[in-house]
């Protein structure tokens, strides 16, 4: 029994000094990265490694997403005589949280493990010293514009994503429940405010930047030996999950708040 | 072995004042001691060299000299300048004047050839984009490379030419002090030939002072001024290669003779 709160204590005790060290790379990142130049050309690279190449998976998911949580509530509907209120009953839980959340720990945690599997290597090989040995910032080189490149395409990303879920919505209400898509559709918007597209986005935008240090976090930290590139990039992912559902926790409180 | 001889000349040189010291350092990982009150101290203009078994922490040393490494004790002073008290900035400005080629190369692998030795141009000059082409050819030219290779990717290289590239991409920046990580371990006579000449031109031509990390006894006596022995955790015996080759003492001579166990 104390072995076993030995352990969750150690666990505990090991991501408190994880946040700690995050939240330091973090500061450091925004304290230096924006120093010119600014390194455009990287930022504009990473986003597209990191963000159009996830754009298959995000649609695949997405439309999955939309298709299952309709078929779910068209099931659940369909006993009360309601189905025609689809559209109203998907679109909150779709928009404010299925799509985001979903896509973080998808396509976010497949972010954040390419970016600790390419700079654990870099760190293996010494490339990360040789950047320091050469008068640079490796920091400023590597983390600042894989952490813009991540905060900027997972919001676009989760935008692109809302219209494919409302897309696979729409097609299982008119094939399987006999809800029209257009009336899917109008319903679906009607049930949105602003609010609730803009607490999406920041989600997303919190869950990109969340992903992109947590990634570079365990890249740097890489020890010596090609078996740690492995361990850090399963580390990330899990890391990844962890972070981005308390996150998430905490930015429900907010934008919902009792 | 070569002729204490032929050795001889070379040490005849006056020692110079040092630029590099290392005073009382000790640096241990965990409870794995790599130094111990450990001194050494690097002549200006001239070339240094240290031997020792493999895993005896010269690539340490090393990396301690240029910051990348902290000793848990000591002073590692550059020119009167105590690197371990330096803030970023005083880094970079180090850095720019003491290269260190390190052992794998080290090279950017996401990068060609010339990008990887135009980068510490690109990071501290305004050099027009000919003028660093210009420069990164004559560097190659110098450890011995063709430009054929610029475009190449560093993963398409053998390890040799990934060692040369790393050269010329130290040598690009002119710095004053250079440390060799094992400059010419895997490389064939020639190339280790060439490496040294490279070494000694820089010396006599630009008076770049060299710390020299080899297992290749020739060719430490050839381009070194002093040769440096780590033992214990400290450097035990320091010496002109006369008095190395010379030496009658027993761990001095059963590493001039390639009889040395590597480190635990
Ligand atoms: N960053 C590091 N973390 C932990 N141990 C290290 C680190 N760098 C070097 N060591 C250890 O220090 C010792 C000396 O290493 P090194 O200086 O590379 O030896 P060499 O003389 O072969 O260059 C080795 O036992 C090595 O494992
Ligand atoms: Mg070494």
């Amino acid at each position: 029994m104390t072995d076993l709160l030995d352990r969750i204590g150690a666990v505990l005790v090991r991501g408190i000094v994880q946040m700690g060290e995050v939240s330091r790379l973090l500061w450091i990142t925004v304290r230096r990265g924006p120093r010119r130049p600014v390194g455009f050309g990287e930022i504009k690279y990473q986003t597209v490694m990191l963000g159009v190449r996830s754009l298959p998976l995000a649609t695949f998911m997405s439309l999955f997403i939309g298709m299952i949580l309709a078929w779910q509530f068209g099931w659940a509907l369909q006993d009360f005589g309601a189905k025609m209120a689809l559209g109203y009953a998907s679109s909150l839980a779709l928009v404010r949280e299925l799509v985001p959340t979903v896509l973080a720990v998808t396509v976010g945690a497949k972010m954040a493990a390419g970016i600790a599997a390419e700079l654990g290597s870099m760190k293996v090989t010494e490339q990360i010293d040789a950047i320091s040995a050469l008068g640079a910032d490796p920091v400023k080189k590597l983390v600042w514009p894989r952490l813009v490149a991540a905060t900027l395409s997972l919001p676009l990303i989760n935008a692109w994503s809302n219209v494919v879920a409302l897309g696979g919505g729409a097609i299982i209400a008119d094939t399987v429940f006999g809800v029209p898509a257009g009336y899917f559709y109008e319903t679906y918007i009607d049930e949105l405010v602003p609010m609730d597209y803009l607490s999406s986005e920041i989600k997303a935008l919190v869950f990109g930047g969340l992903v992109g240090l947590i990634g570079c976090h365990h890249g740097f930290r890489t020890e010596i030996g090609t078996e740690a590139v492995g361990r850090s990039t399963t580390d990330t992912v899990v890391a990844c999950s962890i972070s981005v559902i308390v996150a998430d926790f905490f930015l429900t409180m907010i934008f919902l708040p009792v | 072995m070569t002729a204490p001889g032929r050795i001889a000349d070379r040490s005849a040189r006056p020692a110079a004042e040092p630029i590099i010291r290392m005073i009382g350092v000790d640096k241990a990982f965990g409870d794995h001691v790599v130094y111990r009150d450990m001194y050494l101290d690097v002549p200006k203009g001239q070339t240094t060299t240290i031997i020792g078994p493999s895993g005896g922490g010269k690539s340490v040393c090393m990396k301690m000299i240029i910051g990348l490494l902290r000793p848990d004790r000591g002073r590692i002073l550059v020119d009167g300048a105590d690197v371990t008290e330096m803030g970023e900035e005083e880094l970079r400005a180090l850095r720019r004047r003491v290269a260190y080629v390190f052992q794998g190369g080290a090279l950017f692998d996401s990068m060609t050839v010339a990008d990887n030795v135009a980068y510490g141009l690109r990071e501290h000059t305004d050099l027009s984009e000919e003028e660093i082409d210009a420069k990164v050819r004559a560097c190659l030219d110098m450890v011995g490379l063709s430009d054929d290779l610029l475009d190449e990717m560093p993963s398409s290289l053998s390890g040799g030419m990934k060692k040369r590239v790393a050269l010329a991409r130290s040598i690009a920046m002119e710095p004053d002090v250079i440390l060799y990580d094992e400059p010419t371990t895997g490389l064939d006579p020639k190339n280790i030939a060439v490496i040294g000449d490279m070494i000694l031109k820089l010396q006599s031509e630009l008076g770049v002072t060299s710390l020299v990390v080899t297992h290749d006894m020739p060719m430490a006596f050839r381009v070194s001024d002093h040769i440096a022995m780590l033992s214990d955790h400290k450097f035990p015996f320091v010496g002109t290669p006369y008095e190395m080759a010379t030496s009658e003492v027993d761990l001095v001579r059963d590493f001039v003779h390639g009889r040395i166990a590597d480190a635990p």
